[in-house]
């Protein structure tokens, strides 16, 4: 069992709050992801996990076992660096075994675990270089190599794809994947790339502001997201939040009048997705107004309407043409889903059991 | 047409600075293998010897023991100075303790103190100890005087290391001595090799406290340079030769130690 318990955790730098006060517990195998903006702490708690930041209150237990007193050496964690902290005085191969050496493996069994391992990271031929004879992509995979000669209770990484062009990052992703899903190892992955996060993680933490304010699986962080943070941050492009009313069952923005089932409201947010937005023949849709910009992306078009004060996008076809500023109408694709945020505290708005409001097409 | 203008006028300032600043040395290099009689003249064509390094060996002048007692103190302050200095530099650089910039603080400012303000102390508190005239006298003195500096020069070479290296040998499962022996100090070696170097030269080149602390058996060579100045007057080509002597070894360290200079120090540690 290497499950990871932060009860209670807090951290401070005298009066500002890096991490407010909150629990987490990261399950035994499970690839937890700590997803958010820059400075909302989450490299925070990941360094509080490897023990190389203090907690200013609360506990953190790795495997049962209470870890705040111990140094990180004596935490049995692996951790891949966002700069990679290589150790450019040595080789590849003293890199990939500090580990072992300093564990007191014997020398011929760490010759022996190096080879196996630089194999799977395909590293064997650069053995005898030195980091900063090696490609970005090269020094990651080394990064990642030293981290997975032993086999510690936990593996940490911190942003370790982010110096990386975007498609070595993808083929990263992939072998990281795969990877975790050959070592079964528990694995706290920090980053604020919402793709990575969607891909890689069991569960998503989203963080904002030192608290986590949604953990979930990446579908429903993706299906049901908590508030309007999570609405906005996750998906690409982003999903549309309008300002508007609810009156008459019917969310009613300028150019915008949805078919809703829900109560009069005043301030609320309708959130809802471009994919879930299509283009419309008919004159009374429930979207009207003027194109304000195209952009293709390959396979599909993006196109954004004005009217008034709101702003809407959505995903048209690739093949879609139209001038700027002319008048344009969208509706709502069948099974579509409509969030509703309250405005004042931006939270997520239930009505009665239902957590999804789907839209259904009026004949 | 004016870019070639300015390039000429660079280089003639470039030369004639240089020129200023290398004279002197040039004249000491050839007036220490001319005759006596050629000392005072400035033509660069006269009968070399090398009388002059035999002599400055013989009675009564003694280098020899010069040269000893300077690379004795030299040589330990350094070794004793540049590990302690290293110690200091890490903790400051990397320890958050309270008072850490006041304290950092007060060990620059014992730089700003003028040297003849506290000779007269030192000379009163070693003479009380029975210690004037030694070896240990002076390098006591120089460890006071290079450590503080020194220690300022590693943090700085320290602090330029990312931490990240550590950081990760520290989760790989070292201590923080371990992280010092195997990351921080081959890391910041070329930073410490140059330290080692300033503090040499500085403790070799050290002239008033070796001035006043020594009389016979403890002098070092800057000290011996005066000596040549007699009531016979002032025997130039022997001065040069024992300046030969003292400028060489530091010269030839420079030349050792020049390609840690220039060899990137962090190279390939990030990114």
């Amino acid at each position: 069992m290497s499950e990871v318990q932060l009860v209670d955790i807090e951290k401070r730098y005298g009066t500002f709050i890096a991490v407010q006060k909150q629990s987490l517990t990261i399950h035994n195998g499970e690839f937890l992801v700590l997803l958010g903006p820059s400075g909302c702490g989450k490299t925070t708690i990941l360094r509080m996990i490897a023990g190389l930041e203090e907690i200013t209150s609360g506990d953190i237990l790795i495997a049962n076992d209470r870890v705040n007193d111990k140094p990180p050496k004596d935490r049995d964690i692996a951790m891949v660096f966002q700069n990679y902290g290589l150790y450019p005085h040595m080789t590849v191969q003293q890199n990939i075994t500090y580990p072992l050496k300093l564990s007191g493996v014997n020398r011929d069994a760490r010759d022996a675990r190096v080879k196996e391992i630089a194999n799977k990271v395909e590293l064997s031929p650069l053995l005898k270089r030195r980091p900063s004879e090696l490609s970005g992509g090269q020094r990651q995979r080394v990064a990642l190599a030293r981290a997975i000669v032993r086999t510690p209770k936990i593996f940490l990484m911190d942003e370790p794809l982010s110096n990386l062009d975007a498609k070595l990052r993808g083929t990263m992703r992939a072998e990281l994947k795969h990877l975790h899903h050959e070592l079964g190892a528990t694995t706290v992955y920090v980053t604020h790339d919402q793709m990575e996060a969607m891909t890689l993680a069991s569960r998503i933490a989203v963080m904002d502001e030192g608290r986590i304010v949604q953990l979930d699986t990446p579908k429903k962080i993706y299906s049901e997201p908590a508030n309007i943070f999570v609405a906005g941050f996750i998906g690409s492009p982003p999903m549309n939040l309008i300002e508007g009313k609810v009156s008459n069952g019917s969310f009613i923005a300028p150019g915008i009048k949805i078919p809703i089932s829900i109560g009069n409201q005043k301030n609320v947010i309708l959130g809802i997705r471009p994919e879930d937005i299509e283009l419309s023949d008919a004159s009374d849709s429930e979207i009207s107004g003027q194109i304000y910009a195209m952009e293709l992306t390959g396979d599909a078009t993006l196109i954004t309407l004005r009217n008034g004060t709101s702003s809407i996008c959505a995903r048209g076809p690739a093949d879609y043409e139209a001038q700027i500023n002319a008048a344009c109408q969208l509706t709502l694709r069948s099974g579509a889903r409509i969030h509703l945020f309250d405005k004042t505290t931006g939270q997520r708005l239930r009505y009665k059991s239902l957590t999804n409001l789907l839209y259904r097409k009026n004949k | 047409m004016i870019k070639r203008f300015y390039w000429c006028v660079e280089r003639a300032l470039l030369f004639m600075i240089s020129s200023i600043i290398l004279f002197p040395i040039l004249w000491m290099f050839l007036t220490a293998f001319k005759l006596p009689r050629d000392a005072y003249s400035i033509s660069i064509i006269f009968t070399p010897t090398l009388n002059n390094f035999l002599t400055v060996f013989a009675e009564p002048w003694n280098l020899g023991s010069m040269v000893m007692n300077s690379v004795i103190v030299a040589g330990t302050t350094v070794l004793i100075a540049v590990p302690c200095a290293s110690l200091a530099a890490y903790s400051f650089s990397r320890f958050r303790v309270r008072g850490r910039k006041f304290l950092f603080f007060l060990i620059l400012s014992t730089q700003f103190i003028p040297a003849v303000v506290i000779v007269l102390p030192f000379f009163l508190m070693f003479r009380d100890l029975g210690l004037l005239d030694t070896r240990f006298a002076l390098i006591i003195v120089n460890l006071a005087i290079v450590t503080p500096f020194v220690t300022w020069m590693i943090k700085g070479f320290i602090d330029a290391i990312p931490s990240d290296s550590e950081e990760a040998a520290m989760i790989d499962g070292a201590s923080r001595l371990r992280v010092i022996r195997d990351i921080v100090l081959p890391m910041a070696m070329p930073g410490i090799l140059t330290s080692s170097i300033f503090c040499f030269i500085l403790t070799w080149n050290e002239f008033l406290f070796a001035l006043i602390l020594t009389r016979r058996d403890a002098v070092t060579l800057p000290i011996g340079l005066v000596s040549f100045r007699t009531e016979h007057g002032d025997l130039w080509e022997l001065m040069s030769a024992a300046g030969v002597m003292i400028t060489v070894p530091i010269f030839i360290m420079a030349l050792l130690i020049q390609k840690h200079f220039t060899r990137g120090m962090t190279a390939g540690a990030v990114k």
